[in-house]
Order: structure tokens, then C-alpha cells, then sequence
């Protein structure tokens, strides 16, 4: 019998790991990735800073495809020149000769650079990782502050008219400037600027808003229409599959059409709130502050309210039926029958539907995408939206990962608020119950 | 479920059907519009005197339409394939076998499919890109493995708990090894919540957009919710082609959960109400 437990825990075991190494890959790990990404200052468009370095380190590609033509350049500068000229750049020369050699000092970046040579002699990219050197902080230090000093003196030079390829060589230095690769660890300084913008709080209130009105509407309405529906009637097959397809249609499509239906000039819904009086022109729903978060959220409501009267519906169908019978015998009303049966008897289904409702809301990204962009003037970015555009359209990784992490925090923070007023309900083991 | 349905009922019933379902039918009546009557005095007509096809032509000819509609296929139905494949051992274990840390291992699936897309996305990009799967189906397969299995994961284990425990008992005092009862007794009646489970599973893949936004950028990698969405160009919106398109991925959608409304709404239902 022990053994036989024995191995039903192994099996029990092997039949879930593959699908936790994979939700472990997949989904946990990426989120730990978002946070050690928040704090570098990291930026898929700058080439020293495309990826994530803890120490100093030196581009050998960009190094090699300078420094040796420089070499050479100047050599002909000085056989050309005469003189102070003369003189000047054969300290430049010999400056930059003893800089190489620190360099190649350390026997790793020796081989490095000479393979990254070769790879260059053959008119082939090196990749990155035999292109980039780790260099300890007083070489790095050294190479910037000479390199420095020597594009100045070059520059002077060519002022001076002293040089016969001024700009060649002036440009070769400068193409030594940008080899050095700094630490772009910046600890938490992503999230003190994020918190000290006004954006950042700006869209933090926008998504707080939407979630609350537009959940708080979906629960209303979600509910007057499961207490509509609950009863036997003709044609209820029909109404559910109705209620099914705006919740079963992707979200841009959804919001693409009423895109079409608000829009300013032939937008059919804004003209009917304008005939109503809903807007006092029909340009302003998704044009003013007030009517694009309007328009947004009755975008949501129209979407969701059917997903959430079902499940409230399936709530309250497990209500047994004999308890309203004995209420009505009672005499009470049918006011005090939902005060006293149904609300508390829906009440885990109502908080579980809140909790998916209110989450999927707050991350809320494809109606407001695609509908209003976050405009006009960021009224309904939400902090999903402003994390994208960080990431994406100012390819800023490092900041955008921080509001990526601000927005995992916050919906941690909801969901335990949620779990903690649902108790175990959620995950109750109702198979070792029934046992 | 004896109260009576009185004729208001049916008023407010037909009401909220209508306002439910106006978007789908404007959307419908203005993809057989012509060009002219999309715009000015005519736009706020209902029915147009000339009823054509071309806008539903023009998704065809003049974008990558049909491509748009392959792709999604294929992401959505890989992607359903193989995450409920994994999740239907993972859920049989969980639902049907004695171990430790089994609700532990449901409190990680439930708040791994709570987790903001957002949170993931950048590591992810940078994984595909490393990777050069951006503009690749595995491209978004893999990352859409993050919602998929977690949905399938928890909608399973209901499904799974629902069978009766005295057949696995009799099969058990047959002598059958688990892994025979698993693959006689128990997938067989768990068919119908597997394939609830895929239907469920597929349209979340269908749907999704923030990653097929980000990873698959080319015109021939793009799937529909991406492809319908950048239709708009710079300075005009092609609302005739827009509302074709919308209907034409629509109908499909209409007919499915005509079809399997019963077992969606099943779905989408457990695990939210305790039986």
C-alpha cells in the first residue's frame, strides 16, 4: 500500500512537470528577466547599451576598423610634416601604440583581438560575443580620456591646417570614441524617475479610473441581465450565443469597429449621442479628454458585460430554487428575496467575476492601442500603454521594463486583495472532499 | 425557473439583443456600401440602393488578407494542439492523483494567468529575437504558451474532477495501472471538456494581439487582430474594407458559437462557481 502511494506521487509529479518547466521558462522566468532588465539602462538603439553589461568592456570590432588605419594615417601625416607638427604627431603615434599595448596586455583581449583581426582581414562580421572584451576600469578609463585628448589635438591640427587627410584622420579618431563600453547598471533609478513623472501617475489614475467605472457598470448591468435571463423563455439558446459573440471576437477588431462607429464625421453612434444630446458635437468623442475615456469605456462595457452576466447567470442557476418558494410563503418582497438570498448567495460568484474582470481591465492594451492610441494628450493612456510605447517607440528597455514590473506589482497587489476576501474557495481541493 | 416570461420581458430582451448586436450590423451594412455613401450626407443611411462587393474584393486584392487568416490559423491551432496536450496530463495529476503541493501547484497556475502580458514582454522579445524566430510562427507559439497552458491547465482540472471517482476505483480493483485508466477510462469521458477546453483555448490564441504586435512585424507573418488593425494608414481609414474585413472574420465566429455555445459557455463558467 505505502508503495503503491509511493509511486502515485512519482506519477503525480512526472505527469506535472512538463507543464511547470514550461510555465516556469515561459512565464515566471520572463518576469523575473523584466526586473533585473529594469535596472540597467538598456536601449535596443544604442549600440553600447543593446545589452546588459555589469563591467567595462571594449568593442575590438570597432577598435580594429580604426585604430590601425589611424596608425597608419599618421605615419604618412609625419612623414609629410616637418617640425613641431612633426613632433606633435609622433607623441599622438606613441600614445595610442602604448594604449594598445595595455590593452593587449591581458591575455584573453590579446586573443580576442587577434581573432576579431583575422575575421575583419576577411571582410566577415565577427559575432558579438568574440567582438566585445572585458576591460578592467583603469584601462577603459585611460582608453576614453586619451582618445579624448588625442581627437582634440587632431582637431586643432586640422585647424591649424597642418594635416594633408585632415579629415580622415580627425575621423578615425573619432570613430575610436564610441569603443568603450560602460556599466549600464543603474540599480533603481528607472523607477525613482518613473515615480517622479507626472506620466507615470497620469496613466496610473487612467487605468484606475477605467477599471473601476467600466467594471463597476459590467457588474451592474452583468447582473440586471443574468437576472433577466435567468427563466425559462423562447429562444434562450439564441440570446446566449448573442451574448457570446462580442466577448468571442478579437478585442482590435472590436475596437477598430468602433472606431468606425465614434468617428467624428461619419461615425453613426456618435451621431446618435449627438442627437441625444450625449455630446454637443459629434467630433468630440474621441477627440476631447472627457469623450475619448467615455468612448473607451463604453467600448468595454459593450465587450465584456456579456461575459460577465454569464458567469454571474451560472451563479445563479446554482441557486436552489426552493429557497425563494420558502421566502415568497414568508412574505417577503421580491426586493428583500434578492437583499437576502440572491446577493449573498452569488456573492463568491460576483467576487470571482470581479477578480477576472477587474484584472483583465487593468492590464486593459488592445481596445485603447487601437482605438484611441492613448490620445488625445495621454487622456486614456493606461500604464500597459505607456510601458509599450517606452519599450517600443522610444526602445527604451530598461524604463519600459520598470512600468512593466509597476504594472505586475499592482495587479499582484489586487489579486491578493481579491484572494484574501474569497479565502481558499478559489482553490479548494474539491476532488479530496469528495473522496 | 417557473417564472413566466411576460411580453415586457421579451421587449427588454429584444432591446438588449439589438444594442448588443448594432455594432455587427452597421459594420455589415457599411461593408456593402460603396465608397461614396461611406462618407457625408449618405453615411448615416442604413440601407444603401446600391449594394456591391467590392469592398470585400478589395480585402482580398489589395491586402494580405487571406494570409492574415492563415497565419492566425496556424498559430492558434499549434498552440492550442500542443498546450492542452501538456496541460491534460498536468490537469489529470492534479484533479486525480495523491500528491504534495498539488494546491500549491494550482495557486502558481491561477496566478501565472493573472500575470499582466506587459510583464513578459520584453524579456520574451529578446528571447525570439536572440533566437531569430521574430516573423516565424514559433515566434508567437512559444510566448503564447504563457496564457495558453495556464487556461487550459485550470479549465482542465474541473473538467478532470467532474468524472466520477467510482470508475477509476473499479478500474483501480482490476488491477489497471494508472496509466491504463488514464488512457481508457478517464480521456475518453474527458473529451467533451478537452474539446470545450480547445475551443476556449483557441480563440484566446486568435485573439491575441500584443505579442503578434511585437514579434511577427512582417506583412507575411502578421495575423488577423494585427493585420485588421493596421489597415489604417497615415491619413485615411478604409472603413469599407475595414468593415469587410471584420465581417468576413465575424461570421466564422458567429457560426462556432452557435454551434458550441453550450459547451463555451460551460467553460468559461467552471471553475468559477462552486457545484
Amino acid at each position: 500500500m505505502r508503495n503503491e502511494k509511493r509511486m502515485e506521487r512519482l506519477l503525480g509529479y512526472s505527469l506535472v512537470a512538463p507543464a511547470m518547466l514550461l510555465i516556469l521558462a515561459i512565464a515566471i522566468w520572463p518576469v523575473i528577466q523584466s526586473f533585473y532588465y529594469s535596472l540597467f539602462d538598456y536601449r535596443l538603439n544604442d549600440p553600447t547599451k543593446s545589452s546588459i553589461h555589469w563591467s567595462y568592456s571594449l568593442d575590438l570590432e570597432g577598435y580594429l576598423q580604426n585604430y590601425p588605419f589611424l596608425k597608419s594615417a599618421l605615419k604618412q601625416e609625419m612623414a609629410a610634416a616637418d617640425g613641431q607638427t612633426k613632433q606633435t604627431l609622433a607623441q599622438i603615434e606613441q600614445k595610442l601604440a602604448k594604449l594598445d599595448a595595455a590593452i593587449r596586455s591581458n591575455d584573453q583581449v590579446a586573443r580576442q583581438y587577434d581573432k576579431v583581426n583575422e575575421v575583419l582581414d576577411n571582410f566577415e562580421t565577427p559575432s558579438d560575443e568574440l567582438k566585445i572584451a572585458e576591460l578592467d576600469k583603469q584601462t577603459a578609463e585611460r582608453l576614453t580620456d586619451t582618445v579624448h585628448d588625442v581627437v582634440r589635438a587632431l582637431k586643432e591640427m586640422k585647424k591649424a591646417g597642418e594635416l594633408q587627410q585632415a579629415d580622415k584622420v580627425v575621423g578615425l579618431a573619432e570613430g575610436l570614441e564610441g569603443v568603450v563600453i560602460e556599466p549600464n547598471f543603474v540599480g533603481l533609478k528607472h523607477y525613482k524617475d518613473s515615480f517622479s513623472d507626472m506620466r507615470l501617475w497620469k496613466a496610473l489614475w487612467n487605468t484606475t479610473f477605467f477599471t473601476v467605472v467600466s467594471v463597476a457598470i459590467e457588474l451592474v448591468l452583468g447582473l440586471g441581465i443574468a437576472l433577466l435571463i435567468n427563466k425559462a423563455f423562447f429562444g434562450r439558446g439564441l440570446v446566449r450565443a448573442t451574448i457570446l459573440i462580442p466577448w468571442a471576437i478579437p478585442t482590435a477588431v472590436s475596437a477598430l469597429m468602433w472606431k468606425f462607429l465614434y468617428d467624428g464625421q461619419n461615425g453613426i453612434v456618435a451621431h446618435y449621442f449627438e442627437t441625444i444630446g450625449l455630446v454637443d458635437r459629434m467630433g468630440d468623442l474621441l477627440t476631447t479628454e472627457a469623450g475619448a475615456m467615455f468612448a473607451v469605456i463604453f467600448a468595454d462595457v459593450w465587450k465584456t458585460t456579456p461575459y460577465m452576466a454569464l458567469l454571474l447567470l451560472a451563479g445563479l442557476q446554482t441557486i436552489p430554487h426552493s429557497l425563494y418558494e420558502a421566502a415568497s410563503i414568508d412574505g417577503a418582497t421580491k426586493w428583500q428575496q434578492f437583499t437576502q438570498i440572491t446577493l449573498p448567495l452569488l456573492k463568491s460568484s460576483i467576487l470571482v467575476a470581479l477578480l477576472f474582470r477587474t484584472l483583465d481591465a487593468f492590464r486593459v492594451f488592445d481596445l485603447i492601442y487601437v482605438l484611441t492610441g492613448g490620445g488625445p494628450a495621454n487622456s486614456t493612456e493606461t500604464i500597459s500603454i505607456l510601458a509599450y510605447k517606452v519599450m517600443f517607440s522610444q526602445t527604451n528597455f530598461g524604463a519600459g521594463s520598470a512600468l512593466a514590473v509597476v504594472v505586475f506589482l499592482c495587479v499582484a497587489i489586487i489579486s491578493m486583495i481579491y484572494i484574501k476576501w474569497l479565502g481558499k474557495d478559489l482553490l479548494s481541493d474539491s476532488a479530496s472532499v469528495k473522496r | 425557473m417557473t417564472k413566466k416570461a411576460g411580453p415586457l420581458f421579451y421587449v427588454f430582451l429584444a432591446l438588449f439583443v439589438f444594442f448588443v448586436m448594432f455594432p455587427f450590423l452597421w459594420v455589415l451594412l457599411s461593408s456593402v456600401k460603396p465608397l461614396s455613401e461611406l462618407f457625408g450626407d449618405k453615411a448615416f443611411n442604413w440601407l444603401t440602393s446600391h449594394p456591391t462587393l467590392k469592398s470585400y474584393i478589395s480585402v482580398f486584392v489589395n491586402y494580405p488578407f487571406l494570409r492574415y487568416l492563415w497565419n492566425s490559423t496556424v498559430v492558434a491551432t499549434v498552440t492550442t494542439v500542443y498546450t492542452v496536450f501538456v496541460a491534460a496530463f498536468a490537469a489529470y495529476a492534479i484533479a486525480r492523483l495523491e500528491f504534495k503541493g498539488k494546491t500549491v501547484i494550482l495557486g502558481l497556475v491561477l496566478a501565472v494567468s493573472m500575470f499582466p502580458q506587459i510583464a513578459t514582454l520584453s524579456p520574451i522579445y529578446m528571447f525570439v529575437k536572440k533566437f531569430g524566430l521574430t516573423n516565424s510562427y514559433l515566434g508567437l507559439i512559444i510566448p503564447y504558451t504563457t496564457f495558453a497552458l495556464p487556461l487550459s491547465i485550470w479549465l482542465l482540472v474541473t473538467f478532470f474532477r467532474k468524472i466520477p471517482f467510482d470508475l477509476e476505483e473499479a478500474a483501480k480493483m482490476d488491477g489497471a495501472t494508472p496509466m491504463q485508466t488514464y488512457f481508457k477510462i478517464i480521456l475518453p469521458l474527458a473529451v467533451p471538456g478537452v474539446f470545450t477546453t480547445s475551443i476556449l483555448v483557441f480563440i484566446a490564441a486568435w485573439n491575441e494581439f500584443l505579442f503578434a504586435l511585437t514579434i511577427n512585424t512582417a506583412e507575411t507573418y502578421k495575423t488577423v487582430p494585427v493585420g485588421i488593425a493596421m489597415f489604417q494608414g497615415q491619413y485615411t481609414i478604409p472603413w469599407g474594407e475595414i468593415s469587410a474585413a471584420t465581417v468576413v472574420v465575424t461570421i466564422p465566429l458567429v457560426i462556432m458559437v452557435l454551434l458550441f455555445q453550450r459547451r463555451i459557455v460551460s467553460g468559461l463558467t467552471s471553475g468559477s462557481v462552486k457545484e
